[in-house]
């Protein structure tokens, strides 16, 4: 099953004429269409209430809070980010479906803020999942929030934000961090390769000593079938 | 020897033959067997729907106090006979197999439970096929002390809700004595053409005592409100088919009565006359709310139940307050609805029942807060119960749709918003409590205790796909049922629903399933297109959810489904006062200091003196009064 998804930095050979103008299309609706997790740190998450709210109204522009990361567009990253909250960031953004976008809002995405001299605050985001947009500040007003939303539009829509695309081509720099933070027996319950291997972004640098690392660990978890018979051993059991 | 001779006979062997043979391991198929040819002669009279044929009278009867008492199966007898036999048959197909021999392993009596079923069919063929008042009378007492069988077969718990049963019941055939006592008192003949004859002529006050004797009397066997209690508790406590058989026609007979002696003797016309203050509230009125209230009351209970059987069991109730109204109004679309939901109330709920016995006979319980997602394991079983609580939530593509639509469309019709709308708050209700059934029995969270169960095996799934199957059918093409509707109509003296194979052909706003349902799985097939040429689908692991970022293992629970709808229970959760228990309660209390003072009394004193003074003083009545 083919159906990548395309955009203009690929070389494939397109032989449909108006292949163009139909990624043209796309891409606007895209950025036209955007859906923000509900899922909030630190606190940042307070200027999102009025930017989503009448008198901002994020909404005009297209953009819509989601509950579930399945169907969201957008992970906001509202605010410092402890080693703890950044495993659950990380779970979370391996759930969604590319393409996807991540917004770092607050100075202390940036750079740790006001606590860079924490020993338990993850400082650079960007080192650990790749980072569309900086929305510094102490926090940014919703005006900022907004700006920074329309930026992320217009990179939508011209195709630039395409860094969900490294997180499955640098997939085992991203992990060596990942497993210096948290330790070697890190793992979630996505196949990151897999997905890679979907997309057809399975570059050079996607695997390396980490993923071998992470493959040694690994207890994956296999999908729940549905199955008439109880197998051998449950019907010796009852 | 008739062919009515021929079934009589037919059910009797049943009987005999779970009395003797019960024990033993084919009796099941054989019994089923019996049914199915049971079935068979009731559908070679099937000419009795069709046509206004005559009646298929039995070739035995006999005189009693002058009265001379004879049976015959008329059209509406035929129809209830239908679902009552198609009902047993497809039950007693069901335990036949695994489900009978894990009921016996857990030592319950599989003879009993065959028997019972077995005298349950006999005895509602004699009511069904009762000729005059006094013969509908011994009908009555055996199909009340053959529920009872049923009722009381597993357990203590049982038993105790069998015997509330059977003290309602007692009372409930007092209230009709006494009615037909008061007839013969005034006509001296009970057949029901003399009855007929005689009741238009009695005055107001008469008309209205023997109204409400017959009609509480056989409204306790529906579970009408207020005398309904009984029976959720004992439906639910009855061993699996045997609920399915309860819960599709056993109460229905209640209903068959009172078609018979309250609608076809007195008539809906003579009803509406009978008014108190002023004109503005009719015997029929009475019937009409006293169906509304039965809707609603009844099913908004159902909602807060916890158990799968006895959320079921409150929608039985509840149902019937539909088949009560559509008759009570009793224009042709309305009683055509009234009298189908008995037949497509009977086919789902059957269906119902029979996959919440699944449900206890694989997992061991039917508690609601300890089930979920059993779709992974039991699937052909979640697509039956879907198919079941369509039809119970009268949704289309079933057949519960087409008789709540012809209920709705039918009181609209006769200017009557606000049973209108009672009658749609009971829909919503039933909505909303069927969705937590489904959803708390097979959606969710599959627990660890549930990891291996099995689906049923084939002897418990064919009798439900075949009820399935009718649901569908009957609701793709209602048709069908409203032939055989049409006929009970017309033996009931009811106007006759004209009617095409696709439901109601009306100038303004008429009904076509056979589109309507194309319509919809249309529909549904462009989605299925979608679904499967978009190739998008991917599974994943229950535990690869998001829960707020929360890293899930088998251990914990994400899901929850304790404590459903608690923002509408917040709302009317203080609505529920429990009246009618603790009305009840009262009662009991009541009757029990009553008893415990004429014991004392009795007790004390010396008893012989007062059997003496209560021989002075009953002769010198008796003396007095000649």
């Amino acid at each position: 099953m083919n159906d990548r998804v395309q955009s203009p930095g690929e070389r494939v050979t397109r032989t449909n004429p108006l292949a163009h103008v139909f990624d043209e299309l796309s891409r606007f609706c895209r950025s036209r269409s955007l859906f923000i997790l509900h899922y909030c740190t630190g606190c940042g998450a307070i200027e999102l209430p009025p930017a989503m709210t009448s008198r901002f109204d994020m909404e005009r522009l297209g953009i819509q809070p989601m509950v579930t990361p399945r169907q969201a567009d957008i992970l906001l990253v509202t605010g410092y980010v402890s080693v703890k909250t950044l495993k659950r960031i990380l779970l979370t953004y391996e759930q969604m479906a590319a393409p996807k976008y991540v917004i770092g809002i607050c100075s202390c995405t940036v750079n740790g803020g006001m606590y860079w001299q924490s020993y338990a605050t993850a400082k650079v985001l960007k080192a650990y999942l790749p980072v569309d947009l900086y929305i510094a500040g102490c926090m940014p007003r919703p005006e900022a929030v907004i700006t920074g939303m329309r930026a992320l539009m217009d990179d939508i829509a011209a195709g630039r934000a395409e860094s969900w695309k490294r997180y499955y081509t640098h997939y085992d720099h991203y992990l060596g961090n990942q497993q210096a933070l948290f330790g070697e027996n890190w793992q979630t319950p996505t196949d990151v390769l897999a997905e890679a291997r979907h997309y057809g972004l399975l570059g050079e640098r996607s695997e390396g000593e980490h993923t071998a690392l992470l493959e040694r660990h690994q207890q994956p978890l296999e999908p729940l079938t549905m199955r008439l018979r109880a197998p051998a051993g449950g019907e010796e059991k009852a | 020897m008739s062919a009515f001779d021929l079934l009589l006979g037919l059910a009797a062997v049943g009987v005999a033959y779970a009395w003797v043979f019960g024990r033993h391991a084919r009796c099941g198929w054989i019994i089923t067997l019996v049914y199915a040819i049971q079935f068979g002669v009731l559908l070679s009279m099937g000419g009795l729907a069709y046509s206004g044929r005559t009646p298929v009278a039995a070739s035995f009867g006999f005189q009693f106090l002058g009265q001379s008492l004879h049976w015959r199966l008329d059209a509406v007898g035929w129809f209830f006979a239908l679902i009552t036999l198609g009902v047993a048959l497809l039950a007693s197909g069901f335990m036949a197999g695994e489900w009978g021999r894990t009921w016996r392993a857990r030592g319950g009596s599989l003879r009993g439970l065959h028997l019972a079923l077995a005298l349950n069919v006999f005895a509602m063929l004699v009511l069904l096929a009762s000729g005059d008042l006094l013969s509908l009378f011994i009908g009555w007492e055996l199909v009340s002390w053959a529920s009872y069988l049923l009722m009381a077969l597993d357990g203590v718990r049982a038993r105790d809700a069998a015997l509330r049963y059977l003290t309602y019941a007692l009372a409930g055939a007092m209230a009709i004595l006494a009615g037909i006592v008061l007839l013969w008192v005034e006509g001296g003949d009970l057949a029901f053409d003399a009855v007929a004859r005689l009741l238009p002529g009695l005055p107001d006050g008469r008309l209205w005592l023997l109204v409400l004797l017959f009609a509480s009397g056989f409204g306790i066997k529906m579970g009408l409100l207020p005398f309904h209690l009984w029976q959720p508790k004992a439906y639910a406590l009855t061993p699996g088919p045997g609920a399915a058989f309860l819960g599709a026609i056993s109460s229905r007979m209640g209903l068959f009565a009172l078609l018979v002696v309250v609608i076809r003797l007195f008539g809906l016309d003579r009803l509406a006359g009978l008014s108190v203050p002023f004109g503005l509230f009719s015997a029929r009125d009475l019937l009409a709310w006293v169906g509304v209230l039965t809707i609603v009351l009844p099913t908004f209970t159902a909602l807060r139940q916890q158990d799968a059987r006895r959320l079921l069991a409150w929608h039985g109730v509840g149902q019937t307050g539909y088949m009560l109204l559509g008759v009570a109004v009793g224009s042709d679309l309305a009683s055509a609805g009234g009298l189908m939901h008995v037949f497509n109330h009977a086919s789902y709920q059957a269906l119902l029942f029979l996959v919440v016995a699944g449900i206890l006979h694989r997992t061991g319980t039917t508690d609601l807060n300890r089930l979920g997602g059993l779709v992974a394991r039991m699937p052909l079983s979640f697509f039956l119960m879907l198919v079941g609580i369509i039809g119970l939530a009268g949704l289309p593509p079933m057949n519960g749709f087409v008789s709540k639509w012809m209920i709705y469309r039918a009181l609209i019709d006769a200017g009557s918003p606000l049973l209108f709308i009672g009658a749609v708050i009971g829909t919503l209700g039933t909505i909303l409590s069927v969705y937590k059934l489904l959803h708390n029995c097979f959606l969710g969270q599959l627990r660890l205790e549930h990891q291996d169960i099995e689906e049923l095996r084939w002897t418990q799934l064919v009798p439900m796909l075949l009820l399935a199957g009718v649901v569908f059918v009957t609701g793709w093409f209602p048709g069908l049922v409203l032939d055989w509707v049409g006929a009970a109509q017309a033996a009931l003296g009811l106007p006759v629903l004209a009617h095409t194979l696709g439901g109601v052909a009306r100038a303004h706003g008429g009904l076509d399933m056979i589109w309507l349902v194309g319509v919809l799985l249309g529909g549904f097939g462009v989605g299925a297109l979608v679904f499967l040429l978009g190739g998008r689908a991917r599974r994943v692991h229950p535990l690869d959810n998001y829960a707020g970022g929360h890293f899930l293992d088998s251990h914990t629970r994400y899901q929850y489904s304790d404590d459903f709808y608690a923002g509408l229970m917040h709302r009317i959760g203080p609505w529920y006062r429990g009246l009618f228990q603790r009305g009840e309660e009262a009662l009991v209390a009541w009757v029990d200091l009553l008893s415990l003072a004429m014991q004392g009394l009795y007790r004390q004193a010396r008893p012989a003196l007062w059997l003496v003074a209560a021989l002075v003083v009953s002769l010198s009545w008796v003396l007095g009064a000649a």
